[in-house]
């Protein structure tokens, strides 16, 4: 997803796919897939949820494959921000958000378990590089860098959320974010 | 170039951190600005490829992905054009639909008669049920206008019994007002200034405190000529509850015409309304006889 070459693969697959290719959406589905359901569990906790919410952002994918801007994201961050979006308001819909987040605060914040690269067999090579690149580029953060824009990806918190949690000013979390997503941005070029 | 600030609004829009009304005011700043549309994609890109560290334990079902795959075959399908194959056509295959149409059609002429004998007794029915409606709404408004019509009568006459109690107790309590503040105002102590009445010596003067609870008071005279032998000045008060004026003794001025003499009314003077001075008999009368001196009112 991070590699060039597994990008221009999926907006082939994008294309054929805004053509009524259903061969296409099968073989994006199963490049996909993977990440967007760990996503999805990671912020709904919940396996039937998950799915549901991939079920939805599956269907979004293939009706919406048309209006893919490639100007505007990669098809790998497209899906990621609706997989991301409709966990939201799963989590919105069902009033479990405070659930979730005082379940991740009390796992002690800034300590998400990123020390496994070895991934399930299932995953495929190209992919288990991706997430490699991806946690050691994580892992260079410094911890409340990272632990803000976590908290803000994974937890669906707002900069002023996330002051207030930890008790600093907002222009503090504001800064951390920026300079957490620009060092992440130059770590995973 | 760009600022930090820019940047900083960047990394909240790519995060979706933005309310509606922030990230429409930033979109339109982005609109113009190719440098900031492109640090928008690249921190976007970044924040999706945290994704790909979430440790994937678990995978979706095969059963997901068969699900997903039949909807959209069935989206699919309700969007492609249908394909109609036409078999070839024969005498047989001619004459045969011509048939079932002739049937179909007497079949449908069967079913329209059927149809209206319906739809006729479904309208007398209907007809039936709006008469008996009717007719219950005429007799259930009667009887709202009744209860309405019974009602404001008893209404009406609750609210004069109300009204005439009310005015009662409103006069009851004006009259004990009216008494207790009369009351108050009478047995409150007062200073009365008595000042000569015709006839009498222009200079002479004098001052009565009295207090009415304890009946008794004090009279302070001046400027009075000692009283003419055989004659005494007597103290009145005058009171709304006596004909009389109610004596208060003789007062006996000094060779100077100044006399300070303590009083106590004979009879009980509860609405003193002035007290007098005049001139009697020596040692004084039960009854004023002789002419005013002095007068003050309260």
């Amino acid at each position: 997803m991070i590699d060039p070459s597994q990008e221009a693969a999926n907006r082939q697959l994008i294309q054929r796919i805004a053509a009524g290719d259903q061969q296409a959406f099968s073989a994006l589905y199963d490049r996909l897939s993977g990440p967007l359901f760990s996503l999805a569990m990671q912020m709904l906790g919940d396996e039937a949820e998950a799915e549901d919410a991939l079920q939805e952002v599956s269907l979004q994918i293939w009706r919406r494959a048309a209006t893919y801007d490639a100007e505007r994201s990669k098809v790998f961050s497209w899906a990621v921000m609706m997989t991301r979006s409709k966990a939201i308001d799963r989590l919105r819909a069902r009033g479990r958000r405070q659930r979730i987040v005082a379940g991740s605060t009390d796992e002690e914040e800034g300590t998400r378990d990123y020390a496994s690269d070895a991934e399930n067999a299932s995953d495929t090579s190209v992919r288990n590089d991706d997430a490699v690149r991806v946690r050691s580029a994580l892992r260079t953060l410094p911890n409340e860098q990272r632990q803000a824009i976590e908290m803000a990806f994974f937890n669906d918190m707002t900069h002023a959320e996330i002051a207030e949690q930890n008790s600093e000013p907002l222009g503090t979390v504001k800064a951390r974010i920026r300079r957490g997503l620009m060092r992440l941005r130059d770590g995973l070029q | 170039m760009m600022t930090e600030a820019q940047q900083e609004q960047a990394a909240l829009y790519a995060l979706d951190l933005m309310s509606a009304q922030e990230a429409a005011a930033f979109e339109h700043e982005l609109s113009a600005h190719a440098e900031l549309q492109a640090l928008v994609r690249e921190l976007r890109d970044a924040a999706a490829a945290m994704a790909l560290a979430v440790p994937r334990s678990v995978l979706p079902s095969e059963g997901l992905k068969s699900r997903v795959m039949d909807q959209i075959a069935e989206e699919a399908a309700r969007n492609e054009p249908v394909n109609i194959i036409r078999p070839p056509r024969s005498v047989f295959s001619v004459v045969v639909p011509w048939a079932i149409a002739a049937a179909f059609i007497l079949f449908c002429g069967v079913l329209a008669l059927d149809r209206a004998k319906l739809a006729d007794q479904l309208a007398a029915e209907q007809s039936a049920k709006e008469d008996h409606l009717a007719q219950e709404r005429s007799t259930s408004e009667q009887r709202l206008a009744q209860e309405r019509a019974m009602f404001e009568t008893r209404l009406a006459q609750e609210r004069k019994t109300f009204d005439q109690r009310l005015a009662l107790e409103n006069a009851k309590m004006e009259k004990r007002l009216a008494d207790e503040r009369a009351a108050r105002a009478a047995s409150l102590p007062m200073l009365i200034a008595l000042a000569p009445a015709e006839g009498a010596p222009a200079k002479a003067q004098a001052v009565v405190a009295f207090d009415p609870s304890t009946q008794t008071g004090t009279i302070k005279i001046s400027n009075l000529p000692a009283a003419a032998a055989g004659k005494d000045y007597q103290l009145w008060a005058v009171d709304a509850a006596h004909k009389d004026p109610i004596s208060a003794g003789v007062v006996r001025v000094d060779a100077n015409g100044v006399a300070q003499v303590q009083f106590k009314p004979t009879e009980a003077a509860r609405e003193v309304k002035a007290f007098a001075i005049s001139l009697e008999r020596q040692g004084g009368v039960p009854k004023k006889e002789g002419p005013i001196l002095l007068v003050g009112t309260v």
